[in-house]
């Protein structure tokens, strides 16, 4: 990965920013709406005791039926098509054992209340209310009691359809209706029952038995006092509620018993497109866990919150819902409404709180607005940093390999040696470095030259010494010695010679006379004389008929098709093969050596044609020295000819090949020559 | 009588051994150690033949002041130059001050009283008559080997004792391609290959320094040289 990118992942970190607002609006959020809940709860507390102080009556205690209201027009028909809406909150009288056994719902309108049962018995033993039989068989009994007066019923139906009521013991009273009369329904699973009694005879308590033939079981029948939504209740309430909030007083069971005031539509005048992108980051980053608003919809007759249920147990609870506005969230407090340390039921008070999500969505989004610009400057600016710095390496390692490739000597100045900062430092001692390699190198190239002009003189002792020691009468056997002595001196000579030889030779190159000749016809005659040398190895020559020309020094170009002849055969084995390949190029000629053998070790490819460089194995000792001069020259000879000499090995492994590219040298104005 | 040769040369250890090689061979052999040495004795009876080394002691071209010094008293003195220096440079530098030839100190002893006994030859032969003199004529060449003397269209061409063997090894057999070794042979010296082919270019220069058109003297590149029949 280049550095401009690691510096870019780097600067994601600055992430980390918009994390922290995001925690730290959250942290603001929820103390804002912990105050908002202490408010909330201060003022039900408030309105509960200005209930007591208005003497609203709390709603009994234990159990009790609810009457709901009449969802439309209601048909006596015993079919329960018109009491759908009402069926989730049926209430279910039945024996413990079995509380599904009997359901009721009750509801009223302006003129009637009605009353819907419904049976489970499968088994059934008909007959009507007025039949001798009827206490016995399966039956209703329906008891109402209005102040002191109460009044007990047998339903009771041989087959569906219309039934009139058997009413038990006295009914001259007429508080209570005296007579009771509705449709009975059943089919193979049960009964119901449906019936109908007039408001003005409407009962405080209702009880409702029932017996299964089956079991015969005496079923003891309570009257349960009537609970409803009370007008007189929600018209207190709606006195002291302030503006803006809603409140709803529930029975110990849940049941709402009185409704007030309605919650501020704060949707204003905004954009809804925009009110919904707030409610949606709001909903999504700051408030993911409000509770469902269904559970507080004001058309519920029971409420079944948690919260709710939480303060008729007579904890104080707080809630947070979804308003109707988009964005909107309404907190809902409950506190108990005790008496004599009893919970009589619970007050809910709920409020919009617009406020809250728009006071964190500004500060969300001006927070996000300000850490993306962050971001972006960030990252712009590393980036930009980076890409000067990954510049400025690039410009660096560009000059020093070039200095590197042009053995250390480099024509331009390295760059940013002038600079202040760490890279400056690199680059300096990057150049103290090349330096120190070019003086190295030098040193190398001269040193070989230096030595063997220093050895001429001894090795001059040594072997005029031994010129002078022929003459001397020797015993036989010192001959002996004589000879090897002379053998060494001359070996010594060897390669006094080869290690002058390259600087001869860059002499030799310096004075050089270019002039026009046919480089094939050069290569061809090298290749003929060298038949003979590399024998028993084979000799194939690729070479062109037609003439190469080519401006510089034959001799020059000879000697260094010698140097490669002579290295293809030091590493050919006698059975293998040498290639000798000349093309023309475009400015130019090639001309490639190439023989079977071992390959090159890849570390060497570079310095092959550097000077003391041989990758000749030591232990094998030719008649001529190997110092690693050999290929230095041919890379001279190159030079020369503004060309370059490579190694490489041959592509299927089989050898080593060694190319020779030449140009010519250039031309010197006639006079020169 | 024997002839007078006066060696110079710094290394005592060369100049005794070189002393004693050439005495044994029947020399009258004189050794100095620096120019002025040298100058001092010289200035009282001039040797038959001077061996200079180039670099004398702190002159490190002393041996080229020596020769150029010795060239002005005679011109005919024949001058080897003796040096661990191998330089194209010093060679020609040397040549150019009239030596008569320029040996590194690799040559053997063997090969330098080849030399020398060739320059007395000659020498020899410049005073008589030549009368028994072998001469080799072959077209506008006229080589006397007695002489060790080469002419060009009847202009002498000033050659060394090496570059004269070499010539004579070519001319002897013209149109043979004369290797190296060859030549390396004939000429008395042990040499490589970037110093014969400088030594033909150099003496094919001084034939073109005669005659411009001059191109009898052929490299055979990978083979040699020859002389073109």
């Amino acid at each position: 990965m280049s550095l401009r990118f690691k510096l870019l992942l780097i600067a994601l970190s600055t992430l980390a920013l918009p994390l922290a607002g995001w925690l730290f609006v959250r942290q603001m959020e929820q103390l804002l709406r912990q105050g908002q809940e202490q408010t909330l709860i201060a003022t039900a507390n408030a309105l509960a005791q200005g209930l007591d102080a208005l003497g609203v009556p709390l709603p009994p205690t234990g159990s009790a039926l609810y009457v709901q209201r009449a969802p439309g027009r209601m048909v006596v028909d015993g079919y329960g098509d018109d009491w759908n809406l009402l069926t989730p909150f049926t209430q279910h009288l039945g024996p413990p054992s079995a509380p599904g056994k009997l359901s009721l719902l009750l509801c009223d309108d302006t003129e009637w209340l009605y009353l819907y049962a419904s049976v489970r018995d499968a088994t059934r033993d008909r007959v009507d209310a007025n039949d001798p039989r009827a206490s016995s068989a399966d039956h209703l009994t329906l008891t109402l009691q209005r102040g002191d007066l109460t009044r007990r019923y047998l339903i009771a139906s041989a087959a569906p359809g219309h039934f009139d009521a058997l009413t038990l013991g006295d009914a001259s009273d007429n508080a209570l209706p005296t007579i009771v009369e509705g449709v009975w329904q059943e089919d193979g699973s049960g009964y119901r029952v449906e019936l109908r009694l007039p408001r003005a005879q409407m009962p405080d308590r209702l009880g409702l038995g029932m017996l299964d033939s089956a079991q015969r079981v005496p079923e003891p029948v309570d009257t349960l006092p009537l609970l409803r939504m009370s007008k007189s209740l929600s018209t207190q309430l709606a006195r002291i509620v302030p503006d803006g909030l809603r409140v709803r007083l529930i029975s110990d069971e849940g049941w709402v018993l009185g409704a007030a005031g309605a919650l501020a539509d704060a949707t204003g005048a905004k954009d809804a497109r925009r009110r919904w992108l707030e409610g949606f980051v709001y909903r999504s980053l700051i408030a993911p866990q409000v509770s469902q608003a269904a559970n507080f919809a004001p058309s519920l007759p029971r409420l079944d919150a948690t919260e709710v249920w939480q303060a008729l147990s007579g904890i104080t609870a707080t809630a947070w819902h979804r308003g109707n506005g988009e964005g909107d969230v309404v907190l809902a407090a409950a506190v108990p409404l005790k008496a004599g340390g009893e919970v009589h039921g619970a007050l809910l008070l709920e409020r919009t709180s617009a406020t809250l999500p728009l006071l964190t969505n500004r500060a969300l989004l001006s927070l996000g607005g300000a850490s993306l610009l962050a971001l972006v400057l960030a990252g712009g600016i590393l980036f930009a940093f980076a890409s000067v710095l990954s510049l400025r390496i690039r410009r660096l390692r560009n000059a020093a390999e070039q200095a590197v490739r042009a053995g250390g000597r480099s024509e331009v100045p390295l760059p940013l040696t002038n600079a202040r900062d760490e890279l400056g430092d690199l680059a300096r001692s990057f150049s103290r470095l090349l330096e120190e390699s070019a003086a190295y190198t030098d040193y190398l190239r001269t040193l070989a030259s230096k030595l063997s002009h220093e050895l001429h003189t001894p090795l001059a002792i040594v072997k005029s010494s031994l010129d002078n020691l022929d003459h001397q009468t020797l015993p036989a056997d010192a001959q002996t010695y004589v000879a090897r002595a002379r053998d060494g001196a001359e070996r010594l000579g060897a390669i006094v010679r080869a290690m002058s030889q390259a600087s001869r030779l860059e002499r030799a190159i310096a004075a050089a006379e270019p002039e026009d000749f046919d480089l094939a016809a050069v290569v061809r005659g090298c290749v003929d004389s060298y038949r003979p040398l590399v024998a028993p190895r084979r000799l194939d020559a690729d070479l062109p008929y037609d003439a190469v020309p080519m401006h510089g020094a034959p001799e020059l170009i000879a000697q260094a098709l010698d140097k490669l002849v002579d290295n293809a055969r030091g590493f050919a084995p006698e059975n293998g093969w040498i290639r000798i390949a000349l093309h023309a190029t475009g400015d130019g000629a090639r001309i490639a050596v190439a023989n079977s053998g071992p390959p090159l070790p890849p570390a060497m490819h570079d310095r092959l044609f550097d000077s003391l460089v041989s990758v000749r194995d030591a232990s094998v000792r030719g008649e001529t020295p190997h110092l690693g001069f050999g290929l230095f020259v041919v890379r001279l000879i190159a030079q020369a000819h503004r060309g370059s000499a490579n190694a490489r090995n041959l592509e299927d492994g089989s050898g080593v090949e060694f190319v020779l590219e030449l140009r010519g040298m250039p031309r010197r104005p006639l006079a020169g020559s | 009588m024997a002839r007078h040769i006066a060696i110079v040369e710094d290394e005592p250890a060369i100049r005794a051994n070189y002393v004693e090689a050439l005495t044994r061979i029947g020399y009258q052999v004189q050794g100095y150690a620096s120019r002025p040495d040298a100058s001092r004795a010289f200035a009282l009876r001039l040797p038959e033949l001077v061996i200079i080394d180039v670099g004398l002691g702190d002159e490190p071209e002393g041996g080229f002041d020596l020769c150029r010094e010795l060239r002005a008293k005679s011109a005919a003195l024949p001058i080897i130059f003796l040096t661990a220096r191998d330089s194209d440079f010093d060679i020609i530098s040397g040549l150019r001050l009239g030596a008569d030839d320029y040996l590194t100190k690799d040559v053997s002893l063997h090969h330098l009283a080849a030399r020398i006994s060739a320059l007395f030859r000659r020498l020899d032969a410049l005073g008589r008559p030549s009368a028994k003199e072998t001469v080799v004529e072959h077209g506008p060449l006229k080589l006397e080997a007695e002489r060790m003397r080469i002419t060009w269209n009847g202009v002498e061409v000033p050659l060394t004792v090496t570059e004269f063997w070499m010539v004579h090894t070519m001319v002897r057999f013209p149109g043979h391609v004369k290797n190296r070794d060859q030549l390396m042979r004939e000429a008395q010296v042990v040499v490589d290959d970037a110093t014969i082919t400088s030594h033909i270019k150099r003496i094919r220069k001084k034939f073109i320094a005669i005659d411009p058109a001059f191109d009898a003297i052929e490299t055979v590149h990978g083979a040699g040289s020859r002389w073109k029949p």
